[in-house]
């Protein structure tokens, strides 16, 4: 283990500086690969399955343009916020980068409010997860970005918390920045969420 | 903490590339791309079937800008990043194809 060496100077890029953790890295990006397969898959899902209501509500009935360019808004800057987490990682600024990511958390638990709320809505519409083939694949979906977010929610406090105690070190360093690389994967699989999902979904009816 | 001043000096170069006003103009123009992809749909002002490709056009710019300049996918020593994301978009677009073309329902 190289935990001594920190201690003394922190390297420039300390998440880079050892190999375990630019393997971390590596093994990350590979991750990311299998995630962007998954979450592939559930939208080839969507695609073919989102016309069939199955006599539920439509798309274009339940949609509502302001309330998710609200969550977009929201989890676009959460993205920002956190890349500010990692410059101030690069500047080996443990007190910004707490701060960086109190934001991101904060902004991430208002976006997982607002699709709380908007899915107890649809359900009270009448467009549950066992309406129709798009209901299954919508919360199937967008659920499961959802739960991404929560679970990046969760790690982040976690990290923050045992960054209070361990510090900034080349082993702290790396679990940073990998949370950061996470939660902009996160906001990337929205940017298609809103554009496929939401957005497309909303046209549908006007052109039809 | 305490000691970071010191080696500040020797490898800045490494670390000036990541500079936070590149991350403000990917942000102001996922901003922008975004705002373009609502205004399009909201105020129908293209062609109404010229507008799913527009907005889908749209979403890839913004996606490959946050991976190359947020995720630091345009650095070096990100070839394996740039190998998974892409063979992961490969089989999505492979799965996508199939599932719009084959799914009885």
């Amino acid at each position: 283990m190289a935990t001594h060496h920190a201690n003394a100077v922190l390297p420039d890029e300390p998440e880079k500086a050892t190999l375990e953790g630019k393997n971390k890295i590596l093994g990350f990006w590979l991750f990311l690969g299998g995630e962007t397969v998954l979450f592939g898959s559930l939208f080839a899902t969507f695609i073919a399955l989102r016309d069939q209501v199955n006599g539920g509500p439509t798309s274009q009935q339940l949609f509502d343009m302001p309330l998710v360019a609200a969550a977009t808004l929201i989890l676009l800057t959460s993205s920002m916020t956190s890349v500010m987490a990692t410059l101030a990682l690069h500047k080996k600024n443990l007190k910004m980068i707490q701060v960086w990511l109190t934001i991101t958390v904060l902004l991430g638990i208002g976006f997982l409010a607002l699709e709380i709320y908007e899915f107890v809505h649809y359900v009270h519409e009448g467009h549950k997860i066992s309406t129709s083939a798009f209901g299954s694949a919508f919360y199937t979906l967008v659920g499961f970005h959802g739960g991404h977010v929560a679970f990046g929610i969760l790690w982040i406090i976690l990290l923050q918390l045992s960054a209070v105690k361990k510090g900034l070190t080349v082993v702290t360093a790396p679990k940073f920045y990998l949370a950061s690389l996470y939660w902009h994967f996160i906001d990337v699989v929205w940017v298609f969420i809103f554009t496929v999902v939401y957005l497309m979904g909303m046209i549908g009816g006007k052109v039809g | 903490m305490g000691a970071h001043a010191h080696n500040e000096e020797v490898r800045k170069p490494k670390v000036k590339h990541d500079s936070p006003k590149r991350h403000v103009v990917a942000f102001i123009g996922s901003l922008v791309l975004t705002a373009l992809a609502f205004i399009a749909v909201a105020y129908e002002v293209i062609p109404a079937g010229f507008t799913v490709p527009f907005i889908v056009i749209l979403a890839f710019v913004q996606a490959f800008f946050q991976l190359f300049v947020w995720m630091h996918m345009d650095q070096k020593g990100h070839e394996y990043a740039r190998i998974s994301i892409f063979a992961g978009l490969f089989f999505i677009l492979a799965a996508i194809i199939v599932f719009i073309f084959w799914v009885w329902v």
